[in-house]
């Protein structure tokens, strides 16, 4: 607010009085101030601050404005430049005592009334440039003014020792920006009549004067930007946001306000990193450059020096650049890393950091019809190489295990659009949305690639050693934990491959580009046809899940075909089947493959299930009654035979079954269920009827070599991957 | 000669071959006619570059309505190295490369990349485009900061341009012009003792106060590209295996692989001359061409042309040969010159002799404000056709190159 009125009181004549008024305030302040300065300040080096408060002291006895050096008064300010000069170890006074001397030829001006003139002059240009009148002339206080303000950016603006702006008191740096206001504005007023002879010593020595102010505001204005504390993205939560201040800035804040923590964050850590009282400085000093005409300077210092400090904050996030080359040479476990640090700086950027730039800028030009574009020239650039990155990674050779760093890549990419809208006005951000569209289409395309190499690496696994005991195929598991995993990013992979589908029917239409994928359009072949007619359109991914799970299903099924003993064959393919049905179950494939592959994969199981199952047929034809009497009675030869290769068969397909592995804990007691309730219902039956033709002893125990128990345990052992069961059976 | 204008005639030519290679089986005589072709273009198109045509361009090419290109429109045609030479220079390399990819990708059998001389031309193809990448994030950094050297410019014509020019208007623009010509000085001068790289510290160590001692903050984060990247380096790599295929030997489409290869070697390299760019060091001032080609002659003649200029401008340490930086370096020059004799009030003679001065600096920011933003686009579409070719190349060897290797579960 403070900033406004220094902009326009000077402009209107009539507020003199006010002026005058806020500024008795300022200076009983500034007293005040002051004393608490000399009585207690414990550090020596805000001296140099200290001196011009030191002559206003000097001279507040009268209703003066403060005059923060006093030429007015030579005494004291020579004393004081002394002091100053000596404390800070400096030689060279020329511009301040080289002025002096000639000051005290004149009987001494007083510097308000002088400006009370500059302004009324300023007035009446004004006025005369509007009604195309003669300009006024030149009057009295134009011979002191120019002098007098030199002086006064002479204490400023010592080469050697410049007043920081940041350590002069709030009077001090008011009183000087009203000045180089009026500097400016007569200036301007000048100008208007510059090709008034007369006016052109007058133009040359403001101009001169103004240039100098300038130069010494620029140069403030850098120094305070440079140095923001930059917020410590690591440790984002101890940051404060307790800081609660009338300015909007600091209310805009989205973090919510946590209470304040420890002391020293409490003034200054709001992002991006200037206190309340800097971004003030920042805005004034601004305002005072593009009133002096000098917005280029001003701009193209904020544009530099926040281009620098961004830099710097996303090295402290530890974003570091690579050449397109060097990120193709990487191993992947280092660049793995790199994508994830990537992916952190660009959303924190984004999200964040671009953020409270263009707070900034706003904050620093408020008003200002340029902040679109400062604020784009400051962080286009570091978009656009932020995005070379992701570029050069989607150039990456392929394998198909980048695949979810990608989408990572991918989404972030994605998820930037609309706070870009927000960020960036329309005409750059079309750029860079076009920029990041384009990244993102080539991430896509590597991706769809991904899947095809997945889909080779399905069909070139032809290894011709059999998984033991039948159990689910590496192929598979890492088939599909591969398309679950993706499948967690189904709706992403949706579109990418919606998008690779335009890209290509638009290719295909123009005929700008070769088929690549001829074949993937009319490939989903063999089982997958039902899920093709019974349900809706399949999307394109869809599309390209049912492809590799048919390919997958082709490699087991040729893969079953390698064991020998064909009863193993239907274990594997029960196993197999088995895992893919639970896995696309319990994921979002479940979706993808839709109710009616469910179902087929369930009956395809049943039905290995069942031709298994009739394999003991052969042991329950021991079990049969038929032959075994002959009018009533048994045939004892014929018993013993059968007892005896019941026993063979049994012992055999204990051996060799109990080797085989049923991973699924439902599918294996399903399995042993199932056998135990045909086998064991027979055996009993068959024990009860013919137990009793043996003599009991010795020939009993040579033919009943199993009780009902043992054959429910023995069955229980089956499917275990038990190697040691092959010597066994020798159990209590 | 925009790209976008060429697009839609060489789609055309696509089209209709498409069907041809459906309809005719004399796949082999097509192919040399469209390997004459593409050597024709190629020449047509770097002979403007190195002789543009004195004739009005709606003339010269009947067949691309091209005088949308603004400043060949109407004025003489632009003079080698300057802004818009470079953007005829892209254009060029846009048309070339979508010529070429016709020609190496379309209707072709993919077995062809496997088998020799692909198999070995292409994989250098692809890593010379992964480099040219690079190259043209270098350029744009580079582009950027000609962008900030035209607004310390600007500067210095705005207060020059006042009446009556003032003590204050001729501080003003020395210390713009001050800051401007230490930020062209960094380059090369400081960095030849220093393999920081720091030459994109300079992009923004812009005028601090006073000039001089250069207060330049550490802390890395400073390179356009990467740390210790060099320029010169990359384009020396680039030159590597830039080997014409024997005369004797079926060339096929060795040929067109070497013509794209040259050309896109060419373009960086003219790039790096011209734009100021991160370590250029060391450059190399010429390349083996092969002579006896068609197209060899005026891309020959470029190289020589560009060379000399280099070698002449590399000595004294330059900040590129872009003609309009050339132009700003001379003009400020003479301005501070004029700056530090200044008295006020100055004479009739002075008063005339900036004028000339400033207007020619104005003239020059003019040429800048309208060419170096599509430059920088142009510089950016050719990032990102680099980068889609290589990938549809890329595309075509899996189909045929596919080593189907299986998973490692």
């Amino acid at each position: 607010m403070e900033t406004e009125r220094d902009k326009h009181h000077p402009e209107k004549s009539h507020s003199f009085t006010t002026r005058d008024a806020t500024q008795e305030n300022n200076n009983d302040d500034h007293e005040n101030n002051h004393h608490h300065h000399n009585n207690s300040d414990p550090n020596p080096s805000l001296h140099p601050e200290k001196d011009p408060n030191n002559n206003n002291d000097n001279n507040d006895d009268t209703t003066n404005e403060a005059n923060s050096e006093s030429q007015t008064e030579p005494e004291p300010n020579l004393e004081n430049t002394e002091v100053e000069k000596k404390e800070e170890g400096q030689e060279e006074e020329e511009d301040a005592t080289g002025v002096t001397p000639e000051e005290e030829s004149h009987p001494p001006p007083d510097f308000d009334q002088v400006c009370q003139e500059i302004d009324q002059f300023i007035s009446a240009l004004s006025t005369a440039k509007g009604g195309d009148a003669d300009p006024p002339e030149l009057p009295e206080a134009m011979e002191h003014f120019p002098f007098l303000v030199e002086a006064k950016i002479a204490n400023y603006d010592s080469p050697e020792s410049p007043m920081k702006w940041n350590q002069l008191s709030e009077e001090d740096s008011s009183l000087f920006l009203e000045t180089v206001d009026r500097v400016s504005k007569l200036m301007t007023s000048l100008t208007a009549f510059s090709s008034q002879s007369n006016f052109a010593p007058s133009i040359n020595h403001i101009g001169g004067i103004l240039q100098r102010a300038m130069s010494y505001l620029e140069d403030e204005f850098r120094s305070l930007l440079e140095d923001p504390r930059i917020p410590d993205f690591n440790n984002k939560i101890n940051e404060s946001k307790a800081k609660q201040s009338s300015s909007s800035w600091n209310s805009n804040q989205e973090e919510d306000n946590s209470p304040a923590e420890e002391p020293k964050s409490t003034e200054e850590d709001s992002f991006p990193g200037y206190s309340d009282e800097v971004l003030s400085d920042l805005n004034r000093l601004a305002k005072a450059m593009i009133t002096g005409g000098y917005e280029a300077e001003c701009y193209q210092v904020y544009i530099v020096t926040r281009r620098t400090v961004l830099e710097e904050t996303l090295h402290k996030m530890g974003f570091e650049k690579f050449s397109v080359d060097d990120i193709q040479k990487m191993q992947w476990e280092q660049l793995e890393k790199v994508i994830i640090s990537w992916n952190n700086t660009f959303k924190q950027c984004v999200g964040v950091l671009f953020n409270g730039e263009r707070k900034l800028t706003a904050a620093v030009f408020d008003g200002d019809s340029e902040v679109d574009g400062l604020f784009s020239s400051v962080t286009a650039g570091i978009l656009i190489q932020l995005l070379n990155f992701a570029a050069a990674v989607g150039m990456t050779k392929r394998w198909s295990n980048k695949l979810f760093k990608f989408l990572d890549i991918y989404e972030t990419l994605r998820d930037i659009a609309p706070a870009m809208d927000e960020l960036f006005a329309e005409g750059t951000v079309n750029e860079l949305k076009s920029e990041a569209s384009l990244t993102r289409t080539r991430l896509g395309e590597a991706m769809v690639g991904y899947f095809c190499e997945l889909e080779n690496s399905i069909k070139a696994d032809t290894g011709k050693t059999p998984v033991p005991g039948g159990a689910v195929h590496p192929l598979t598991r890492f088939t599909m934990n591969y398309l679950q995993c993706a499948c967690a990013y189904k709706d992403t992979l949706e579109q990418i491959f919606r998008e690779h589908q335009q890209i290509e029917r638009a290719d295909s239409a123009t005929g700008s580009d070769f088929d690549y994928n001829s074949q993937s359009g009319g490939s989903s072949s063999t089982q997958n046809q039902v899920n093709q007619t019974s349900s809706v359109k399949l999307s394109p991914f869809s599309i390209q899940i049912n492809k590799v799970m048919d390919l997958l299903d082709m490699n087991i099924e040729a893969k079953s075909k390698l064991y020998r003993d064909p009863l193993l064959s239907l274990i594997f393919m029960m196993n197999n089947w088995r895992y893919t049905k639970q896995k696309v179950k319990g994921s979002e494939m479940n979706e993808l493959m839709g109710d009616a592959w469910s179902r087929k994969r369930q009956s395809d199981i049943m039905n290995y299930f069942k031709r298994y199952r009739e394999s003991w047929g052969r042991l329950l034809n021991c079990l049969s009654h038929d032959g075994l009497t002959v009018h009533g009675k048994v045939v004892k030869p014929v018993l013993k035979e059968r007892f005896k290769s019941f026993n063979a068969m049994f012992d055999e397909i204990h051996k060799t079954q109990s080797t085989w592995v049923v991973s699924d804990d439902q599918l294996q007691s399903e399995l042993r269920v199932s056998i135990s309730s045909v086998v064991i219902q027979a055996y009993r039956a068959f024990l009860a009827r013919f137990s009793q033709s043996f003599t009991p002893g010795r020939q009993t125990e040579k033919y009943i070599k199993y009780q009902v128990e043992d054959i429910e345990t023995y069955i229980d052992e089956l499917f275990d991957g038990n190697k040691n069961a092959a010597q066994g059976k020798k159990r209590p | 000669m925009r790209a976008t204008d060429n697009q839609g005639s060489f789609l055309n030519r696509i089209s209709i071959r498409r069907n041809q290679v459906v309809s005719m089986d004399n796949s082999h005589e097509q192919e040399l006619e469209d390997l004459d072709l593409f050597q024709k273009h190629v020449a047509d198109r770097f002979n403007d570059l190195l002789l543009p045509p004195q004739t009005p361009p709606s003339a010269a090419a009947p067949d691309s309505p091209s005088s949308a290109s603004p400043s060949s429109s109407l004025s003489s045609p632009p003079s080698l190295l300057s802004i818009a030479w470079f953007r005829n220079l892209l254009d060029a390399y846009l048309c070339c490369e979508a010529e070429f990819k016709a020609v190496l990708v379309m209707g072709r059998d993919p077995a062809q990349f496997a088998k020799p001389p692909l198999d070995r031309l292409i994989p250098d193809l692809l890593d010379r485009s992964v480099k040219a990448l690079d190259i043209c994030n270098a350029v744009t950094s580079g582009l950027e900061l000609v962008h900030n050297w035209k607004k310390q410019a600007q500067i210095a014509v705005t207060a020059l341009s006042q009446k009556p020019i003032g003590e204050g208007h001729v501080r003003r623009a020395k210390k713009a012009l001050n800051t401007l010509l230490a930020s062209m000085a960094y380059d090369d001068k400081e960095n030849n003792n220093n393999h920081h790289g720091k030459s994109t510290d300079r992009n923004w160590s812009f005028g601090r106060r006073g000039n001089g001692g250069a207060v330049v903050k550490t802390g890395g984060a400073k390179w356009s590209v990467a740390k210790s990247w060099s320029a010169a380096k990359q384009i020396q790599a680039m030159m590597a295996n830039l080997v014409a295929p024997r005369g004797g030997e079926p060339t096929g489409l060795a040929l067109p692989v070497y013509i794209m290869s040259i050309v896109l070697v060419f373009v960086t390299w003219a790039l790096v001359a011209g734009v100021p760019c991160q370590e250029r060091t060391g450059l190399a001032t010429h390349f083996p061409v092969q002579k006896q080609l068609v197209w060899a002659g005026p891309v020959i003649g470029l190289v020589e042309k560009i060379g000399e200029e280099w070698k002449k401008k590399e000595k004294k340490g330059c900040c590129g040969l872009l003609e309009e930086v050339q132009r700003m370096e001379r003009v400020s020059l003479s301005l501070v010159e004029f700056a530090e004799s200044f008295k006020f009030p100055m004479g009739d003679e002075a008063v005339d002799e900036v004028a000339v001065m400033v207007a020619e600096m104005a003239e020059v920011c003019r040429k800048m404000e309208e060419g170096l933003v599509p430059l920088q686009l142009q510089v950016r579409e050719v990032f990102h056709r680099i980068v889609r070719s290589r990938a549809e190349v890329l595309d075509v060897l899996d189909q045929v190159g596919k080593v189907n290797t299986p998973v490692a579960y």
